[in-house]
């Protein structure tokens, strides 16, 4: 089967097309026929070797697909059944080895692909909104990178349980998709300093929570526009790891809280998985999640998806194609 | 009026008995002649110079006593209201002036003293489980170093709310006094780990919160105590600052939470701080809450108090008696 292989880490150029044999499937795993698999921004940190991932892999932890083949075990999926998971990797391929308990069955209305660009960012958007901190009607949140993957679901589900929602963006053309997906107030980084906006728009009081994916150049200056006893929910890097901070420095701004959650933790045992995957989908029926899937890539081109992912040419969900 | 000086931060040495003129309140203050001074781990964090304030001062951030004037917009209270107070530096004096937002009347069933050793540490017990991280009957709280003038409030409002409480202690004598403040084990790290420890009696699941006061000792086990998305509230450094943290650490043992507290922040308005003090109050009044008070030294000894308290001979409330 053709496959993304990462040899050593590195750029996007680190990834090769390759033939290799088709696994077969574990006793407790299937193997399942990709129709489109999802691309990450985290895709990017493992590539770079930025977390951990021993080589060569195949890239990518994120797809829907075809069930082709089932491992002795398994009982909760068959051949046929149409699937989709996220948290494992070797997705940037025709087939991919899934240990059953992780595939997740893709709802009726709901497409192959659609279900591959929504796994990932739509759990990570709905665990970020309904647990980490739980959003309240009224509360102010900010979102960075708003018109991102994860940005664009996480505005929606922040609009739909009636937060304000204050995003930053880079371009007039992510602050008219931000807009759109219901951002009450959208801040362009690139003009104005967020940290004098976000202050200003909410009065001066801060904002309740802070959901930040990029990281380095935004950290610091999100636990200032933070409420005492406001929260900071780190949970991406896009413009690199955050250094060790200062624990004082929280006590000072305000007694803040901050977390760093992983996916993972927020769908560990099968019956969360289900239950989170289930009310994103169904969020989705009613019409409540709007999915924007303009960039697809054939499988071939995967270094060209990770280059306009990381030069922030896209908006919303990447597809690699096999 | 006699109040005790450091010139230069250090070691309790530094802390010396001098005579200096008695301080005038301001518009919105009162002067307050102290009738008790409490003495509190985070005096010897600004003695020390971890914690920064301009040289010379006065410590001491807590006292009872009663108002013998007040500035001309002072509304709340008046000369001769018998009141107590945390947060006003300079309490190791025979005159303190404090604003008159921050000073609560004292009611007839409470004592000089035990209004003095309730402030502080009371009202900090009471932030930490009611708001820092809202504690829920069955769930488990590790509370260090349980035997401590935080740590026995702690533990008795924690039982009260019916969580399990695991305490630390240095010794069996202050693990004895947590036991009968209604821990239901104590640890004596002393002794064993109590990463292990905290493990073998949480069948390896974890706490669902860490009341740490301690600081830098604790802290990297800490991070290996807790259970997935789990919480570690940081209120105190009696161990020294903790180094800075990385924030990747906090997603890799389990998508966990962390705040850095300050009283200042849960007690921010009068009507905060009213609604804490009368719930504080009220249950040392009714006997809920049991004050240790385990020792007392004249003003000129609190140089004393210090060494004794950070030998961690002392388990319980120290105050200086005026």
């Amino acid at each position: 089967m053709k496959a993304i292989l990462v040899k050593q880490p590195g750029g996007p150029e680190a990834m090769e097309l390759v033939e290799l044999p088709v696994s077969q499937p574990k006793a407790n795993e299937a193997v399942v026929k990709l129709t489109a698999s999802g691309v990450n921004f985290i895709d990017v940190y493992v590539r770079e070797g930025r977390y951990k991932a021993l080589p060569p892999f195949v890239l990518g932890q994120e797809g829907a697909g075809v069930v082709n083949a089932v491992g002795a075990d398994v009982n909760s999926v068959k051949n046929g059944d149409r699937v989709a998971w996220t948290g494992v990797m070797g997705s940037y391929a025709e087939y991919a080895a899934v240990p059953a308990d992780r595939l997740v069955p893709i709802p009726e209305g709901v497409t192959d692909p659609q279900a591959a660009a929504v796994m990932l960012q739509g759990m990570t958007a709905h665990y970020l909104s309904h647990d980490t901190y739980p959003l309240k009607h009224g509360e102010t949140v900010l979102v960075h990178a708003a018109a991102g993957g994860v940005g664009l679901l996480l505005v929606q589900m922040a609009h739909n349980i009636g937060a304000r929602v204050i995003a930053t963006v880079s371009t007039d053309e992510k602050a008219r998709l931000a807009r759109a997906a219901g951002a009450d107030e959208v801040i362009l980084y690139t003009q104005s300093d967020f940290e004098a906006e976000t202050k200003r728009l909410a009065d001066g009081k801060g904002v309740d929570v802070v959901y930040d994916s990029v990281g380095k150049t935004t950290f610091e200056k999100g636990l200032n526009v933070l409420r005492p006893r406001g929260m900071m929910v780190l949970f991406g890097g896009s413009s690199g790891a955050v250094p060790p901070f200062d624990l004082i420095a929280l006590s000072q701004k305000g007694s803040l809280y901050v977390t760093r959650p992983t996916l993972a933790n927020y769908i560990a045992t099968r019956e969360e998985l289900l239950a989170r995957s289930g009310a994103v989908f169904t969020m989705m029926a009613a019409g409540k999640l709007k999915l924007r899937i303009e960039h697809t890539y054939p499988l071939a081109e995967a270094q060209q998806a990770h280059r306009d992912l990381e030069g922030r040419k896209t908006t919303g969900k990447l597809l690699l194609i096999p | 009026m006699k109040a005790i000086r450091v010139q230069q931060t250090g070691g309790p040495e530094v802390m010396e008995l001098a005579e200096i003129p008695t301080p005038q309140p301001k518009p919105n203050e009162a002067l307050v002649k102290v009738s008790v001074a409490g003495v509190n781990s985070i005096d010897g964090r600004f003695r020390d110079g971890s914690l920064r304030t301009p040289l010379p001062f006065t410590p001491g951030q807590e006292g009872a006593g009663v108002v013998t004037a007040v500035g001309a917009q002072a509304k709340t209270v008046k000369v001769g209201d018998r009141v107590a107070w945390s947060g006003a530096l300079g309490s190791y004096a025979e005159y303190v002036t404090a604003t008159t937002d921050s000073l609560v009347l004292v009611p007839a069933t409470l004592s000089d003293q035990q209004a003095a050793a309730a402030m502080m540490q009371g009202l900090t017990a009471h932030y930490l489980a009611n708001d820092a991280h809202k504690l829920k009957a069955g769930e488990t709280a590790l509370v260090h170093a349980a035997a401590g003038g935080v740590g026995l409030l702690l533990v008795q409002m924690a039982r009260m709310i019916g969580a399990r409480v695991i305490g630390t202690a240095s010794n069996q004598e202050k693990a004895s006094l947590a036991l009968e403040a209604g821990a239901d084990e104590v640890i004596v790290f002393t002794q064993q780990d109590f990463e292990a420890e905290v493990k073998r009696l949480t069948g390896g699941k974890g706490v669902d919160v860490v009341y740490d006061g301690v600081g830098k000792a604790t802290f990297e086990k800490n991070l290996n105590v807790m259970r997935r998305r789990g919480m570690l509230v940081l209120y105190g450094m009696s161990s020294g600052p903790v180094p800075p943290v990385d924030p990747a650490k906090l997603s890799e043992k389990g998508s966990l939470y962390m705040a850095r507290t300050t009283l200042a922040h849960f007690t921010a308005t009068r009507e905060e701080l009213l609604a804490r003090t009368s719930a504080l109050f009220a249950m040392i009044a009714e006997g809920k809450l049991k004050l240790r008070i385990a020792k007392t030294y004249a003003l000129a000894e609190a140089a004393q108090a210090h060494r004794d308290m950070e030998a961690r001979k002392i388990a319980g409330k120290i105050l200086l008696i005026l």
